[in-house]
């Protein structure tokens, strides 16, 4: 075998291991995420959230400088979307690995007239003991659930629970800048919200 | 073989052709480095020029994704409940007023009715577009007032609704949620500017018309929806990567 052909195969090989490379390896992480959730572009702070948490003290949205926060409007008799949904963001956080201290999970209750500090802070452990639920006057949860695009309203079952609250069923994830980002539908996978949290995470 | 340097040494060539697979070219030859540049340099004049046309040419158009809609439970000119869970996933025109409203309602009508009559025009696939306009009284706007109103001004009650409700609520939808401002006169009137927004089926305000308006509007509103279909019907698969990038480059009408 000649020099020159040598010399050829050798060229061969290493184009054919650079075109792999970039194929298996550069490309997957040029490729643009796509997010499962719909994203918002509003360029301006979300809309402020002052309620009461953990121990009854003061919690503000703010509180949260530099934390990607997922925000669910729900309640504690909640029979069956939100102990799903809250479940899913245990999972999802957990997926996150160690990046997982950088996603704070707030639940804001619907139902401030049931579900006091203490009932909140033993819904929330069930889950994951760092997340954490806010409540508040119903001024003032009227006000930032209006905000974030979330509808409630009481109905009248025969449930032992004396009545439900219809609501809004999605979640809304704050960046780490503390925008209002995305929009998560219900029916998104443990894993979908790990990525659209995990690129917001950076 | 002979060679230019078996010419510079010995001072005679008879052949001076250089062997054919051989590079004439050192490996400090300042010919090969440029060369090597252009592979890195071409591609990515190549990209800037494909990012600067995507940019200016605008091909593909979007409406911004300025902020999420409220969330809202209030009741229709027929009493019924009527929520924002009620219109997820169609396109929602808002407008704000209320019964005893003076000509800048009407003119705002006239938009909602010739938007209505051009709703042909856009092809939003299998989403409704809607029409709910909020009143800004809701102490004295009862559903029995505004179906009477809505009766005069053509609101059928399906596409087009009238809605009141709690009025503090009714104030947060408006202020917190829609950013319409407005404050009641001594009269019982009202100081607002005439408004229309413009909904997604996320919820997601996607256009707001903030000026006094005239049927002549309905052309920017049409338009508009007309974009908004493209989107809907287009951003699905690979293609929704080339409309987020338009969403990116702000390539916004």
């Amino acid at each position: 075998m000649s020099t020159r052909t040598r010399l050829g195969i050798g060229v061969g090989v290493a184009a054919v291991a650079v075109v792999a490379a970039v194929w298996f390896l550069v490309l997957p992480r040029l490729q643009p995420h796509v997010f499962y959730g719909q994203v918002i572009q509003s360029g301006s702070p979300a809309p402020s959230v002052e309620l009461v948490g953990p121990g009854g003290a003061p919690v503000a949205l703010t509180d949260f400088e530099d934390q990607v926060v997922v925000m669910y409007f729900g309640y504690t008799f909640c029979p069956d979307v939100c102990p799903i949904t809250l479940a899913k963001l245990d999972r999802a956080r957990t997926m996150l690995g160690e990046d997982a201290e950088h996603v704070q999970v707030v639940m804001i209750t619907v139902d401030p007239e049931r579900d006091t500090v203490e009932k909140l802070e033993k819904y929330t452990a069930n889950f994951d003991p760092s997340f954490i639920g806010l409540t508040g006057d119903i001024e003032d949860i009227d006000r930032i659930a209006t905000t974030y695009g979330v509808y409630y309203a009481a109905a009248e079952t025969d449930s032992a629970a004396g009545y439900l609250v219809d609501h809004t069923s999605t979640v809304l994830v704050v960046d780490r800048s503390g925008e209002l980002k995305l929009i998560i539908p219900f029916d998104a996978t443990d894993e979908q919200v790990a990525a659209d949290l995990a690129y917001l995470l950076g | 073989m002979n060679s230019l340097v078996d010419y510079y040494n010995n001072g005679m060539v008879i052949y001076a052709e250089p062997e054919s697979d051989a590079d004439p070219r050192g490996p400090d030859d300042p010919r090969r480095s440029r060369r090597w540049w252009l592979w890195i340099a071409v591609p990515g004049a190549v990209l800037v020029l494909a990012v600067m046309a995507f940019a200016i040419l605008e091909p593909i158009q979007v409406l911004p994704r300025m902020r999420v809609g409220p969330g809202y439970s209030l009741v229709d000119q027929s009493g019924a409940s009527f929520t924002s869970e009620d219109v997820r996933g169609d396109v929602v025109l808002y407008s704000f007023g209320y019964a005893d409203c003076d000509d800048r309602c009407d003119g705002m009508e006239t938009t909602i009715r010739d938007v209505q009559s051009r709703l042909g025009e856009v092809d939003l696939g299998d989403v409704d577009v809607r029409f709910v306009t909020v009143t800004l009284q809701p102490d004295s706007d009862s559903p029995e007032i505004l179906a009477s109103h809505a009766e005069s001004v053509g609101a059928d009650g399906n596409s087009w609704r009238y809605v009141t409700g709690e009025p503090s609520h009714v104030d947060n939808v408006l202020r917190s949620g829609f950013r319409v401002w407005h404050q009641q006169r001594d009269d019982g009137s009202f100081a607002f500017d005439p408004t229309l927004v413009l909904v997604d089926g996320w919820g997601v305000i996607r256009g707001e018309y903030r000026y006094q308006t005239l049927a002549s509007d309905a052309d920017k509103i049409v338009r508009h929806l007309g974009i908004l279909g493209e989107e809907l019907r287009n951003a699905k698969g690979a293609a929704s990567i080339a409309y987020e990038a338009a969403h990116f480059f702000l390539c916004y009408p």
